[in-house]
């Protein structure tokens, strides 16, 4: 069997859940037209929390852009006062920074992604349920007429299959919102309790040694800019900057 | 026939193209046993993509079953795997 027959499967097991109480024509159509409406907020309600979270992140992601300047601007005021250890640790400081502001933006963009996966699974739904409620009136009007058991058949289906490719579709949403959320959470108590940086990361020994040896030369790089243009501060005449 | 590519939506495809989806499915059920990710998402891409340009889509406002049912674009090897050992369906 192949991965469409298996999907296929998986699909039909889950309209099954939603097919189970089909057995009133008439009180199934209300009764899935609840569902529908009841799934429809669900979903609304996923969007809007995956909204909040990208603005959490976001609001972090400026924290730590604040951050970054402001280390900046002291490791310029560490030189000037001619303490480059103090400088040194600033632009280390401000090396971590970059990195987690890189980490968030990319984060930020997935959960992008994801928003508007949800987004458009939302307007589908919208549109779903709004030809159901259409279709089940007019089932419900033609009751008596012997072809209405099938046409409930083939509108439930339809729509029982929509519901169920919406769900997955809220399910994956949700599972990388959370997985983004974690991470968002722990890099706020690390902040919190002051070990910012580092080993949240899941890297190994290595990689974070080559990350060390790497944010070293740029920290070497700008403390030797910073050391330039100090001393040609220093060697103007007075007056002039 | 109607093919939903899933979290993705429903298209209309001739039915004339069966036999290639089968083809790609079998290749699919290769990669996925030699846990060959990069082959597996090739695959996967050209699958769907055989329904997208083959295929118009289904009005926002129609309720029909499909016929077959493609995964979801974003689906991983490691998930696919898992589709087929996963409880509940019967190994074919």
């Amino acid at each position: 069997m192949g991965i469409l027959a298996r999907t296929s499967t998986l699909m039909r097991a889950k309209m099954n859940r939603l097919l189970d109480r089909a057995e009133n024509p008439s009180e199934t159509l209300d009764v899935a037209y609840d569902k529908q409406i009841e799934m429809l907020r669900n979903v609304k309600r996923g969007v809007v929390e995956m909204v909040s979270t990208k603005r959490r992140l976001e609001l972090q992601a400026g924290k730590v852009q604040d951050n970054i300047s402001k280390l900046d601007a002291q490791a310029r005021q560490a030189m000037d006062m001619g303490r480059e250890d103090m400088a040194r640790l600033a632009l280390e400081r401000k090396q971590h920074a970059i990195t987690e502001l890189q980490d968030l933006d990319q984060q930020i963009s997935g959960l992008e992604l994801e928003q508007e996966k949800l987004t458009k699974a939302e307007q589908r739904l919208q549109a779903k349920v709004q030809a159901f409620r259409t279709k089940k009136e007019i089932i419900k009007a033609q009751y008596k007429a012997a072809q209405a058991q099938v046409r409930i058949g083939s509108a439930l289906s339809g729509i029982s299959e929509e519901m169920g490719d919406i769900t997955l579709s809220v399910e994956r949403a949700e599972d990388k919102t959370e997985a983004l959320r974690a991470k968002s959470g722990a890099i706020d108590e690390l902040a919190e309790s002051g070990v910012l940086n580092m080993d949240i990361d899941g890297k190994d020994d290595i990689s974070r040694e080559l990350d060390k040896l790497s944010a070293n030369a740029e920290v070497e790089n700008e403390l030797a800019a910073l050391k330039a243009s100090v001393s040609e501060k220093k060697s103007l005449p007075e007056g002039q900057s | 026939m109607i093919v939903r590519i899933l979290t993705e939506g429903q298209y209309r495809l001739p039915g004339s193209f069966i036999d290639q989806l089968n083809e790609v499915d079998n290749k699919i059920v290769d990669v996925v046993e030699q846990e060959d990710e990069t082959g597996f998402q090739k695959l996967l891409i050209e699958m769907l993509d055989l329904v997208r340009n083959n295929g118009t889509e289904v009005g926002m406002d129609e309720l029909v079953e499909s016929d077959i049912v493609l995964p979801e674009p974003d689906i991983t090897l490691i998930e696919a795997e898992e589709l087929f050992t996963g409880e509940g369906i019967v190994p074919g």
